[in-house]
Protein backbone atom coordinates (compact mmCIF):
# COMPACT_ATOMS: atom_id res chain seq x y z
CA UNK A 1 0.00 0.00 0.00
CA UNK A 2 3.08 2.57 0.87
CA UNK A 3 4.34 2.07 -2.29
CA UNK A 4 0.99 2.08 -4.28
CA UNK A 5 0.40 5.52 -2.28
CA UNK A 6 4.00 7.03 -2.67
CA UNK A 7 3.79 6.55 -6.91
CA UNK A 8 0.29 8.51 -6.53
CA UNK A 9 2.73 11.06 -4.35
CA UNK A 10 5.28 10.83 -7.09
CA UNK A 11 2.86 11.57 -10.02
CA UNK A 12 1.40 14.47 -8.78
CA UNK A 13 5.01 15.60 -7.33
CA UNK A 14 5.99 15.17 -10.89
CA UNK A 15 2.91 17.63 -11.98
CA UNK A 16 3.70 19.97 -9.26
CA UNK A 17 7.57 20.40 -10.70
CA UNK A 18 6.25 21.02 -14.14
CA UNK A 19 3.88 23.86 -12.84
CA UNK A 20 6.34 25.93 -10.70
CA UNK A 21 9.19 25.61 -13.15
CA UNK A 22 7.01 26.07 -16.16
CA UNK A 23 8.80 23.22 -18.02
CA UNK A 24 6.37 20.32 -19.44
CA UNK A 25 9.35 18.16 -19.78
CA UNK A 26 9.71 17.34 -16.26
CA UNK A 27 6.57 15.52 -16.16
CA UNK A 28 8.75 13.01 -17.82
CA UNK A 29 11.47 12.39 -15.35
CA UNK A 30 12.83 9.58 -13.41
CA UNK A 31 12.23 9.49 -9.55
CA UNK A 32 15.70 9.44 -9.13
CA UNK A 33 16.42 12.63 -10.80
CA UNK A 34 18.23 15.17 -8.34
CA UNK A 35 16.64 18.39 -8.28
CA UNK A 36 19.73 20.57 -7.26
CA UNK A 37 21.40 20.75 -10.02
CA UNK A 38 21.00 20.04 -13.76
CA UNK A 39 18.41 18.92 -15.31
CA UNK A 40 16.03 20.09 -13.13
CA UNK A 41 18.32 23.34 -11.60
CA UNK A 42 16.13 24.16 -8.52
CA UNK A 43 16.78 27.33 -6.93
CA UNK A 44 15.06 29.49 -4.24
CA UNK A 45 12.20 31.00 -6.34
CA UNK A 46 11.23 27.43 -7.87
CA UNK A 47 11.71 25.67 -4.90
CA UNK A 48 9.95 28.27 -2.62
CA UNK A 49 7.14 27.35 -5.32
CA UNK A 50 7.08 23.69 -4.85
CA UNK A 51 7.25 23.97 -1.08
CA UNK A 52 4.30 26.33 -1.09
CA UNK A 53 2.08 23.53 -3.26
CA UNK A 54 3.25 20.43 -1.01
CA UNK A 55 2.11 22.53 1.67
CA UNK A 56 -1.38 23.43 0.10
CA UNK A 57 -1.92 20.07 -1.71
CA UNK A 58 -1.01 17.30 0.94
CA UNK A 59 -0.63 19.39 4.27
CA UNK A 60 3.13 18.71 4.89
CA UNK A 61 5.37 21.62 5.98
CA UNK A 62 9.15 20.21 4.68
CA UNK A 63 11.08 23.21 5.77
CA UNK A 64 9.67 23.19 9.39
CA UNK A 65 10.60 19.16 9.30
CA UNK A 66 13.68 19.04 7.36
CA UNK A 67 17.09 21.28 8.26
CA UNK A 68 18.94 20.64 5.38
CA UNK A 69 15.77 20.44 2.94
CA UNK A 70 17.08 16.16 2.24
CA UNK A 71 14.14 15.79 1.11
CA UNK A 72 14.70 17.51 -2.19
CA UNK A 73 17.46 15.51 -3.14
CA UNK A 74 15.05 13.99 -5.45
CA UNK A 75 11.64 13.48 -6.60
CA UNK A 76 11.73 10.00 -5.05
CA UNK A 77 13.16 11.51 -1.57
CA UNK A 78 10.15 13.71 -1.85
CA UNK A 79 7.80 11.69 -2.96
CA UNK A 80 9.04 9.49 0.16
CA UNK A 81 9.26 12.25 2.89
CA UNK A 82 5.43 13.02 1.90
CA UNK A 83 3.84 10.03 1.44
CA UNK A 84 5.20 8.97 4.83
CA UNK A 85 3.76 12.06 6.67
CA UNK A 86 0.66 12.76 4.33
CA UNK A 87 -2.84 11.62 3.74
CA UNK A 88 -3.94 10.73 0.22
CA UNK A 89 -3.26 13.41 -2.11
CA UNK A 90 -5.82 15.83 -2.62
CA UNK A 91 -9.14 15.05 -4.86
CA UNK A 92 -8.26 11.16 -5.11
CA UNK A 93 -10.65 8.88 -3.79
CA UNK B 1 -7.85 46.95 12.67
CA UNK B 2 -5.37 44.38 13.19
CA UNK B 3 -2.00 44.57 14.87
CA UNK B 4 0.84 45.03 13.52
CA UNK B 5 2.64 41.54 12.58
CA UNK B 6 5.86 42.15 13.60
CA UNK B 7 7.53 45.55 15.15
CA UNK B 8 8.83 47.83 12.65
CA UNK B 9 7.91 45.06 9.83
CA UNK B 10 7.52 47.45 7.29
CA UNK B 11 4.94 47.26 4.71
CA UNK B 12 6.09 47.00 0.91
CA UNK B 13 2.56 47.54 -0.95
CA UNK B 14 -0.86 48.75 0.18
CA UNK B 15 -3.70 46.81 -1.67
CA UNK B 16 -6.40 49.48 -1.84
CA UNK B 17 -10.31 48.88 -2.55
CA UNK B 18 -11.67 51.62 -5.12
CA UNK B 19 -15.61 51.97 -4.44
CA UNK B 20 -15.86 54.53 -1.16
CA UNK B 21 -12.14 53.86 -0.45
CA UNK B 22 -9.97 55.37 -3.45
CA UNK B 23 -13.06 56.66 -5.27
CA UNK B 24 -15.48 58.78 -4.06
CA UNK B 25 -18.32 56.67 -4.98
CA UNK B 26 -19.54 53.61 -6.72
CA UNK B 27 -17.53 53.17 -10.16
CA UNK B 28 -21.05 50.90 -11.46
CA UNK B 29 -23.33 53.49 -10.40
CA UNK B 30 -21.96 56.99 -10.69
CA UNK B 31 -23.52 59.08 -12.66
CA UNK B 32 -22.89 60.88 -15.26
CA UNK B 33 -19.27 59.50 -15.34
CA UNK B 34 -17.08 57.60 -13.01
CA UNK B 35 -16.45 59.24 -9.61
CA UNK B 36 -13.56 61.06 -8.84
CA UNK B 37 -10.56 60.00 -6.76
CA UNK B 38 -10.94 60.63 -2.69
CA UNK B 39 -8.15 63.88 -1.97
CA UNK B 40 -7.62 62.50 1.31
CA UNK B 41 -6.37 58.56 -0.53
CA UNK B 42 -4.75 59.82 -3.27
CA UNK B 43 -2.33 62.53 -1.36
CA UNK B 44 -1.73 59.12 0.48
CA UNK B 45 -1.35 57.09 -2.78
CA UNK B 46 1.64 59.94 -3.35
CA UNK B 47 2.86 60.19 0.21
CA UNK B 48 3.67 56.23 -0.26
CA UNK B 49 5.05 56.34 -3.72
CA UNK B 50 7.61 58.62 -2.85
CA UNK B 51 8.29 56.12 0.64
CA UNK B 52 9.28 53.55 -2.26
CA UNK B 53 5.97 52.00 -1.33
CA UNK B 54 4.00 50.08 -4.17
CA UNK B 55 0.30 49.93 -4.81
CA UNK B 56 -2.46 47.60 -6.01
CA UNK B 57 -6.03 47.26 -6.12
CA UNK B 58 -8.58 44.80 -5.11
CA UNK B 59 -11.83 45.86 -5.80
CA UNK B 60 -15.14 44.19 -7.37
CA UNK B 61 -15.17 45.99 -10.53
CA UNK B 62 -14.72 45.41 -13.80
CA UNK B 63 -10.72 45.80 -15.08
CA UNK B 64 -12.00 49.14 -16.83
CA UNK B 65 -12.08 50.55 -12.94
CA UNK B 66 -8.85 49.66 -12.35
CA UNK B 67 -7.30 50.98 -15.31
CA UNK B 68 -9.68 54.22 -14.30
CA UNK B 69 -8.37 54.70 -10.98
CA UNK B 70 -4.44 54.49 -12.43
CA UNK B 71 -5.25 57.34 -15.17
CA UNK B 72 -7.29 59.67 -12.46
CA UNK B 73 -5.10 59.27 -9.67
CA UNK B 74 -1.75 59.24 -11.93
CA UNK B 75 -0.93 56.61 -9.54
CA UNK B 76 1.42 53.48 -10.74
CA UNK B 77 -0.03 50.01 -9.77
CA UNK B 78 2.16 47.21 -9.66
CA UNK B 79 -1.33 44.79 -9.50
CA UNK B 80 -5.23 45.07 -10.21
CA UNK B 81 -7.38 42.59 -8.93
CA UNK B 82 -10.75 42.72 -10.59
CA UNK B 83 -13.48 40.51 -9.60
CA UNK B 84 -15.79 38.48 -7.00
CA UNK B 85 -14.20 36.28 -5.10
CA UNK B 86 -12.43 36.33 -1.94
CA UNK B 87 -10.31 39.37 -1.00
CA UNK B 88 -7.85 37.43 0.99
CA UNK B 89 -7.33 35.53 -2.29
CA UNK B 90 -6.81 38.64 -4.26
CA UNK B 91 -4.51 39.50 -1.78
CA UNK B 92 -2.24 36.52 -1.31
CA UNK B 93 -2.27 36.64 -5.68
CA UNK B 94 -0.60 39.97 -5.56
CA UNK B 95 1.87 39.36 -2.59
CA UNK B 96 2.90 35.68 -4.46
CA UNK B 97 3.00 37.69 -8.11
CA UNK B 98 4.93 40.53 -6.33
CA UNK B 99 7.20 37.81 -4.72
CA UNK B 100 6.95 39.34 -1.22
CA UNK B 101 5.56 38.22 1.10
CA UNK B 102 1.49 38.52 2.73
CA UNK B 103 2.97 40.11 5.93
CA UNK B 104 4.49 42.57 3.88
CA UNK B 105 1.10 44.03 2.71
CA UNK B 106 -1.69 46.72 3.87
CA UNK B 107 -4.90 46.57 2.82
CA UNK B 108 -7.63 49.88 3.06
CA UNK B 109 -11.34 49.11 2.70
CA UNK B 110 -14.21 50.68 3.43
CA UNK B 111 -16.06 47.56 3.83
CA UNK B 112 -15.69 46.42 7.58
CA UNK B 113 -17.13 43.11 5.71
CA UNK B 114 -14.02 42.77 3.40
CA UNK B 115 -11.59 44.07 6.26
CA UNK B 116 -12.70 41.41 8.54
CA UNK B 117 -12.39 38.15 6.09
CA UNK B 118 -8.91 39.77 4.89
CA UNK B 119 -8.00 40.02 8.57
CA UNK B 120 -9.31 36.14 9.66
CA UNK B 121 -8.08 34.93 6.42
CA UNK B 122 -4.63 37.12 6.47
CA UNK B 123 -3.48 37.75 10.04
CA UNK B 124 -0.37 38.92 9.13
CA UNK B 125 -1.89 41.95 6.49
CA UNK B 126 -2.55 45.29 8.41
CA UNK B 127 -5.98 45.83 7.81
CA UNK B 128 -6.96 49.75 7.44
CA UNK B 129 -10.65 51.52 6.88
CA UNK B 130 -9.75 54.33 4.71
CA UNK B 131 -10.18 56.43 8.07
CA UNK B 132 -6.89 54.46 9.50
CA UNK B 133 -4.88 54.81 6.55
CA UNK B 134 -5.12 58.59 6.56
CA UNK B 135 -3.31 58.33 10.18
CA UNK B 136 -1.34 55.33 9.71
CA UNK B 137 0.71 57.02 6.95
CA UNK B 138 3.01 57.82 10.18
CA UNK B 139 3.03 54.38 11.79
CA UNK B 140 6.36 52.92 11.66
CA UNK B 141 5.76 50.30 9.01
CA UNK B 142 4.87 53.26 6.91
CA UNK B 143 8.12 54.95 7.00
CA UNK B 144 11.28 53.44 6.27
CA UNK B 145 14.20 55.38 7.96
CA UNK B 146 16.21 56.12 4.75
CA UNK B 147 14.75 56.30 0.95
CA UNK B 148 17.16 55.77 -1.10
CA UNK B 149 17.43 56.31 -5.02
CA UNK B 150 16.48 52.72 -5.25
CA UNK B 151 13.19 53.18 -3.26
CA UNK B 152 11.47 55.91 -5.17
CA UNK B 153 12.34 53.80 -8.19
CA UNK B 154 10.95 51.13 -6.69
CA UNK B 155 7.26 51.00 -9.01
CA UNK B 156 9.51 51.44 -12.04
CA UNK B 157 11.26 48.52 -11.29
CA UNK B 158 8.40 46.19 -10.17
CA UNK B 159 6.77 47.39 -14.06
CA UNK B 160 9.69 46.21 -15.53
CA UNK B 161 10.05 42.88 -13.59
CA UNK B 162 6.27 42.49 -15.15
CA UNK B 163 7.78 43.41 -18.63
CA UNK B 164 9.98 40.94 -18.15
CA UNK B 165 7.79 38.30 -17.03
CA UNK B 166 5.69 38.80 -19.95
CA UNK B 167 8.58 38.68 -22.16
CA UNK B 168 9.47 35.19 -20.35
CA UNK B 169 6.16 33.62 -20.96
CA UNK B 170 6.39 34.65 -24.57
CA UNK B 171 9.81 33.42 -24.80
CA UNK B 172 10.42 29.85 -26.76
CA UNK B 173 12.79 28.15 -24.92
CA UNK B 174 13.71 27.17 -21.29
CA UNK B 175 14.24 29.54 -18.30
CA UNK B 176 17.92 29.21 -18.66
CA UNK B 177 17.67 30.34 -21.94
CA UNK B 178 15.66 33.30 -21.42
CA UNK B 179 18.14 34.24 -18.61
CA UNK B 180 20.82 34.06 -20.94
CA UNK B 181 19.06 35.76 -23.36
CA UNK B 182 18.39 39.48 -20.45
CA UNK B 183 22.25 39.31 -20.31
CA UNK B 184 22.01 39.08 -16.71
CA UNK B 185 24.98 40.97 -14.95
CA UNK B 186 25.82 40.26 -11.34
CA UNK B 187 28.80 42.58 -9.89
CA UNK B 188 30.16 41.77 -6.04
CA UNK B 189 31.96 44.14 -4.80
CA UNK B 190 33.59 45.87 -1.55
CA UNK B 191 30.94 48.16 0.04
CA UNK B 192 31.60 52.14 0.09
CA UNK B 193 30.64 54.40 2.60
CA UNK B 194 28.38 55.51 0.22
CA UNK B 195 26.35 52.43 0.18
CA UNK B 196 25.18 52.15 3.99
CA UNK B 197 21.89 54.10 3.34
CA UNK B 198 21.01 51.32 0.67
CA UNK B 199 22.66 48.15 2.58
CA UNK B 200 20.90 49.87 5.58
CA UNK B 201 17.57 50.03 4.13
CA UNK B 202 18.13 46.30 1.69
CA UNK B 203 18.45 45.01 5.64
CA UNK B 204 15.05 46.03 7.12
CA UNK B 205 13.20 45.10 4.00
CA UNK B 206 14.96 41.57 3.92
CA UNK B 207 13.32 38.44 5.29
CA UNK B 208 12.62 35.93 2.48
CA UNK B 209 16.68 36.65 2.03
CA UNK B 210 18.02 37.96 5.44
CA UNK B 211 20.00 35.26 7.16
CA UNK B 212 20.24 36.93 10.76
CA UNK B 213 16.21 37.75 10.57
CA UNK B 214 17.19 41.83 11.59
CA UNK B 215 18.04 44.61 10.18
CA UNK B 216 22.13 46.35 10.20
CA UNK B 217 21.63 50.21 11.33
CA UNK B 218 23.92 52.76 10.00
CA UNK B 219 26.06 52.89 12.57
CA UNK B 220 27.17 49.17 12.52
CA UNK B 221 27.58 49.21 9.16
CA UNK B 222 29.58 52.22 8.77
CA UNK B 223 31.74 50.63 11.54
CA UNK B 224 31.70 47.02 9.59
CA UNK B 225 33.24 48.86 6.34
CA UNK B 226 36.18 50.70 8.56
CA UNK B 227 36.83 47.34 10.24
CA UNK B 228 39.98 45.55 8.72
CA UNK B 229 39.20 42.25 10.32
CA UNK B 230 35.93 41.55 7.79
CA UNK B 231 34.53 42.87 4.44
CA UNK B 232 31.39 44.15 3.42
CA UNK B 233 30.23 42.96 0.58
CA UNK B 234 27.60 44.73 -2.26
CA UNK B 235 25.87 42.84 -4.97
CA UNK B 236 24.55 44.68 -7.63
CA UNK B 237 22.23 43.37 -10.69
CA UNK B 238 21.57 44.70 -14.16
CA UNK B 239 20.16 43.09 -17.56
CA UNK B 240 18.48 44.34 -20.67
CA UNK B 241 15.06 45.55 -18.68
CA UNK B 242 16.62 46.75 -16.24
CA UNK B 243 19.57 48.11 -13.69
CA UNK B 244 18.18 47.18 -10.68
CA UNK B 245 21.18 48.00 -8.66
CA UNK B 246 22.46 47.17 -4.93
CA UNK B 247 19.80 44.22 -4.27
CA UNK B 248 22.26 42.29 -2.18
CA UNK B 249 25.32 42.28 0.66
CA UNK B 250 26.91 40.39 2.75
CA UNK B 251 29.46 40.84 6.00
CA UNK B 252 32.33 38.46 5.90
CA UNK B 253 35.08 37.60 8.18
CA UNK B 254 38.02 36.02 6.58
CA UNK B 255 39.69 33.83 9.26
CA UNK B 256 40.73 29.45 8.60
CA UNK B 257 36.90 29.49 8.31
CA UNK B 258 35.42 32.47 6.64
CA UNK B 259 32.45 33.34 8.80
CA UNK B 260 29.22 34.99 7.42
CA UNK B 261 27.74 36.38 9.94
CA UNK B 262 25.04 38.75 7.50
CA UNK B 263 23.32 37.91 3.86
CA UNK B 264 20.90 39.59 2.42
CA UNK B 265 19.55 39.90 -0.54
CA UNK B 266 16.44 41.55 -1.96
CA UNK B 267 13.33 39.56 -2.97
CA UNK B 268 12.95 41.28 -5.85
CA UNK B 269 16.08 39.66 -7.49
CA UNK B 270 14.25 36.10 -6.62
CA UNK B 271 14.85 33.49 -9.65
CA UNK B 272 17.75 35.58 -11.67
CA UNK B 273 21.29 33.56 -10.10
CA UNK B 274 21.98 36.30 -7.68
CA UNK B 275 22.03 34.50 -4.15
CA UNK B 276 23.83 31.69 -6.28
CA UNK B 277 26.40 34.16 -7.94
CA UNK B 278 26.63 35.16 -4.06
CA UNK B 279 27.19 31.52 -2.04
CA UNK B 280 28.85 30.49 -5.33
CA UNK B 281 31.52 33.79 -4.99
CA UNK B 282 32.12 33.20 -1.39
CA UNK B 283 32.74 29.49 -1.60
CA UNK B 284 35.14 30.46 -4.50
CA UNK B 285 36.93 33.17 -2.87
CA UNK B 286 37.52 31.75 0.38
CA UNK B 287 38.92 29.22 -1.07
CA UNK B 288 41.33 31.23 -3.24
CA UNK B 289 42.39 32.75 0.40
CA UNK B 290 43.45 29.36 1.50
CA UNK B 291 40.44 28.73 3.81
CA UNK B 292 39.13 25.36 4.96
CA UNK B 293 35.35 26.22 4.94
CA UNK B 294 32.97 28.90 4.90
CA UNK B 295 30.17 28.72 7.68
CA UNK B 296 26.70 30.63 7.50
CA UNK B 297 25.21 31.11 10.59
CA UNK B 298 21.23 31.49 9.63
CA UNK B 299 17.92 31.93 12.02
CA UNK B 300 15.25 29.52 11.09
CA UNK B 301 12.10 31.46 10.32
CA UNK B 302 9.00 30.43 8.15
CA UNK B 303 10.42 33.43 5.98
CA UNK B 304 13.94 32.91 4.78
CA UNK B 305 12.65 29.15 3.86
CA UNK B 306 14.15 30.52 0.21
CA UNK B 307 17.58 31.32 2.07
CA UNK B 308 17.64 27.91 2.86
CA UNK B 309 16.88 26.71 -0.45
CA UNK B 310 19.48 28.80 -1.64
CA UNK B 311 22.03 27.68 0.70
CA UNK B 312 21.15 23.74 0.67
CA UNK B 313 21.39 24.07 -3.49
CA UNK B 314 24.84 25.63 -3.42
CA UNK B 315 25.89 22.47 -1.13
CA UNK B 316 26.07 24.25 2.45
CA UNK B 317 24.42 22.23 5.16
CA UNK B 318 23.82 22.51 8.75
CA UNK B 319 24.41 19.77 11.36
CA UNK B 320 20.91 19.17 12.82
CA UNK B 321 22.28 18.44 15.97
CA UNK B 322 24.06 21.83 16.93
CA UNK B 323 20.90 23.36 15.82
CA UNK B 324 19.25 25.79 18.20
CA UNK B 325 15.64 26.21 17.80
CA UNK B 326 16.19 28.97 16.47
CA UNK B 327 19.36 29.29 14.37
CA UNK B 328 21.88 26.56 12.36
CA UNK B 329 24.94 27.00 10.82
CA UNK B 330 24.81 26.32 7.26
CA UNK B 331 28.78 25.27 6.28
CA UNK B 332 30.39 24.39 3.13
CA UNK B 333 33.50 22.41 3.01
CA UNK B 334 36.16 23.81 0.38
CA UNK B 335 37.62 20.12 -0.13
CA UNK B 336 34.34 19.33 -1.45
CA UNK B 337 33.24 20.90 -4.80
CA UNK B 338 32.80 23.84 -5.10
CA UNK B 339 29.21 25.84 -6.77
CA UNK B 340 29.48 26.85 -9.93
CA UNK B 341 28.07 30.16 -10.64
CA UNK B 342 25.18 30.31 -12.76
CA UNK B 343 25.93 29.34 -16.62
CA UNK B 344 23.65 32.67 -17.71
CA UNK B 345 25.46 35.38 -15.02
CA UNK B 346 28.46 37.30 -15.98
CA UNK B 347 30.92 38.81 -12.86
CA UNK B 348 32.47 41.48 -14.28
CA UNK B 349 35.49 42.06 -12.35
CA UNK B 350 35.18 38.47 -9.55
CA UNK B 351 36.96 39.84 -6.60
Amino acid sequence: MTGARQALVLDELRGVLAEVTGRDELRAIPAGTALFGPPVALDSLTGTRLLREVRQRFGVDVAAEDLNLDALATLGTLASFVASRSELPSGRP
Amino acid sequence: MSAPAGPGRLVKCVVWDLDNTLLRGIYLESRPGPPPPDPAMASLLTVLGERGILHAIASRNPPEAARYAAQATGCEFVAAECGWGRKSESLARIAAGLDIGVDALAFVDDDPYERAEVGAALPGVRVLSPEDAAEAVDWPEFSPAEVTPEARRRAGLYQQRQQRLAAERSFGGSREEFLRACGTKVTIARAVPGDVPRLHELSERTSQFNSAGQALSAASLEDLIRSPAQDVMTVRLQDRFADDGLVGGCVVGRDRVWTVPFLMMSCRAIGRGVIDSLLGWLARAAARGGATAVQVPCVLNERNVPLRLALASAGFRADPGQAGPAEALFRHDLAAPLPARPGWVTTPGEL
